[in-house]
């Protein structure tokens, strides 16, 4: 009872601080509502794209994770993410100034100038296809969690409508101020009580060194590479799944609407440093929180690992303490599906419907994107309803899927000879490949080494082939009209430090 | 001959980016399958890329914000007025 009482007061809390950007008229246009002005400081900024990202992947996957395969998993989500301080800054310093100059508002916009309108379009789609599975993560652990949090009193298939209406109902009032706003504060909350979490479960055995000298008599394998007969942790599965988290951030809406909404260039590259910066603290927490899991809650098996992060809570903590800890892995899971179901939303608006009918007036745009935000939660609702992938496998096959539009984005921005049928060949081919390896094998073709694809992983299979039709396919083509146009400004001397 | 300098350094730090990117990716030199020694009670690879993931930040906070080869706030207005001509010029072709 009181940990529902803990997460209702927190979803009130999110709604009202989102009421507040609603009220002080931060959502009049679609500017303010679609980039906030583009006047989020460099704090706000930070925690609300390192919010946007961390998630229930990154809080009780990342726990059920290092439960069942122990610290290689310290590969999907910690360091592996510092890259993004530099690749960030290299691949969205345009976004911000090419973004700022032309006021664009979606991601799409960088690839229609640039490509044309079809490609736009497909992007849009692209994208959404991509946020599906880590939305229905997100969801699914929130509905998981709440069901253990308040022993059944709320159950799973309750928890799957509870925070997502609190999301719809907040996202739908404050555009990406609010969004922003309640991220940030969420940002905070979570990153304190995970330290607090930490802390209580390693006193439970007696301190760090004491919990790992035990877990690694009784589990050796979880401080092993390559384990399972060479399978667990082997070189080219940390590097598939290392590379697909990593790549596939730089792909996804976020950092595309933080750089619109960035304030100052200081704000922008404050974003991108901090992110890795914190992950690498962060995320390592609930990793070597699951870890120390298995001598506190031993013998969970697949989604049931998903809940370790509350259960530990709930054996090393006072009550409240425990209910606040895990609602610090809940508000990272309405974060992210605050962040993407918001930049998606927008997507459609602005890149399809816009485009489609340019007629549409802003504050009709503004209804219609509530209206996907309404419908997308309701979508990943439906397909979290039976749960049969765990959340962090979910997650990574999002971030592998969305990774193949990396060529045509570096394209858009450094070659000049990319062409919209390159762009275009490269992104269909990667994503159809990426979802016929998930139909015909399932998550682990496209999740872990395959014989059959000379032990790299679907995903990095389908992110080469991307590449390569990218790279072939604008050789073999000659620019448009429309890539010969965007090429002044694509390319203006002045972007060249 | 200060392009050039810029180029280097530019090159330098790609490099360095890349090899460290590696790193933070697969246990490539540092990581070997089965048994290995503890460090601060972590196999000994999970230490070592905590570690290089630190350096990578750090680095990286050096190119951003104490390197020439970054963008500033300083920079921003003449290169927002330059693309802001620009886009006026194309405008006004496209009127024409």
């Amino acid at each position: 009872m009181l940990a529902a009482v803990i997460i209702t007061g927190i979803c009130l809390v999110s709604v009202f601080i989102s009421y507040l950007a609603f009220s002080k008229g931060f959502t009049k246009n679609a500017d303010d509502y679609f980039t906030a002005g583009s006047s989020l400081g460099y704090f706000i900024l930070i925690f609300s794209l390192l919010a946007s990202f961390l998630s229930a992947f990154s809080m009780f996957g990342m726990a059920g994770f290092g439960y069942r395969l122990g610290f290689g998993s310290l590969y999907v989500l910690t360091a592996n993410l510092v890259p993004l301080g530099f690749l960030w800054y290299y691949m969205h310093k345009k976004t911000f100034l090419l973004g700022r100059a032309r006021k664009w508002m979606s991601m799409g916009a960088p690839f229609g100038e640039r490509y044309g309108t079809p490609m736009k379009i497909i992007l849009v789609l692209v994208v959404l296809v991509s946020s599906i599975p880590y939305l229905v993560a997100q969801i699914q652990g929130i509905g998981v969690m709440l069901e253990t949090m308040t022993e059944g009193l709320i159950s799973y298939h309750v928890g799957l409508f509870f925070v997502p209406l609190f999301i719809a109902l907040y996202l739908m009032m404050g555009g990406m101020k609010g969004a922003a706003w309640v991220n940030a504060a969420q940002g905070v909350f979570f990153s304190i009580m995970v330290f607090v979490l930490f802390f209580f479960v390693m006193m439970k055995n007696g301190g760090f060194a004491a919990t790992m000298d035990q877990v690694l008599v009784k589990h050796p394998n979880l401080f092993q590479l390559g384990w399972s007969g060479g399978k667990v942790w082997s070189y080219p599965m940390i590097f598939g799944m290392a590379s697909a988290m990593c790549l596939g951030c730089v792909c996804f809406p976020q950092p595309y609407m933080h750089a619109y909404a960035s304030r100052s260039v200081r704000g922008l590259k404050a974003m991108f440093l901090s992110f890795g910066g914190i992950c690498l603290v962060v995320i390592t927490l609930p990793t070597i929180i699951g870890i120390a899991g298995t001598l506190i809650v031993p013998g969970l098996k697949g989604v049931e690992a998903d809940k370790i992060f509350g259960l530990v809570a709930s054996a090393t903590m006072p009550d409240w303490l425990a209910a606040l800890a895990v609602s610090g892995g809940f508000t990272a899971a309405m974060s992210t599906v605050n962040g993407l179901v918001f930049g998606n939303a927008t997507n459609i608006s602005v890149d399809i419907i816009k485009t489609l009918r340019p007629q549409t007036k802003p504050m009709d745009l503004i209804f219609l994107a509530r209206i996907w935000v309404a419908l997308i939660m309701a979508v990943c609702v439906v397909i979290a309803w039976d749960p049969k992938t765990p959340v962090a496998e979910l997650s990574v096959i999002a971030f592998g899927t969305v990774a193949v539009t990396f060529f045509a984005l570096w394209g858009a921005y450094y070659w000049k000879r990319a062409t919209a049928v390159g762009a275009i060949l490269s992104t269909v081919v990667g994503v159809s490949m990426n979802i016929a390896f998930f139909v015909a094998g399932g998550k682990n073709m496209v999740l872990f080494p395959q014989a059959s694809l000379f032990q790299l992983n679907g995903f990095l299979a389908s992110f080469i082939l991307a590449g390569l039709v990218f790279f072939v396919g604008s050789f073999l083509t000659s620019p448009g009209k429309t890539e010969e146009k965007s090429l002044g400004f694509f390319f203006h001397p002045v972007l060249s430090k | 001959m200060a392009s050039n300098a810029s180029k280097r350094k530019n090159a330098v730090f790609l490099f360095v980016f890349l090899v460290l990117t590696v790193l933070c990716w697969s246990p490539v030199g540092y990581g070997s399958y089965g048994e290995v020694g503890l460090i601060m009670s972590m196999p000994s690879w999970a230490f070592i890329l905590l570690l290089i993931g630190a350096v990578l930040f750090v680095i990286e906070w050096g190119f951003l914000f104490f390197s020439d080869l970054a963008l500033y706030d300083e920079d921003l207005e003449p290169i927002m007025n330059e693309l802001l001509k620009t886009i006026e010029q194309e405008t006004i072709k496209e009127v024409n």
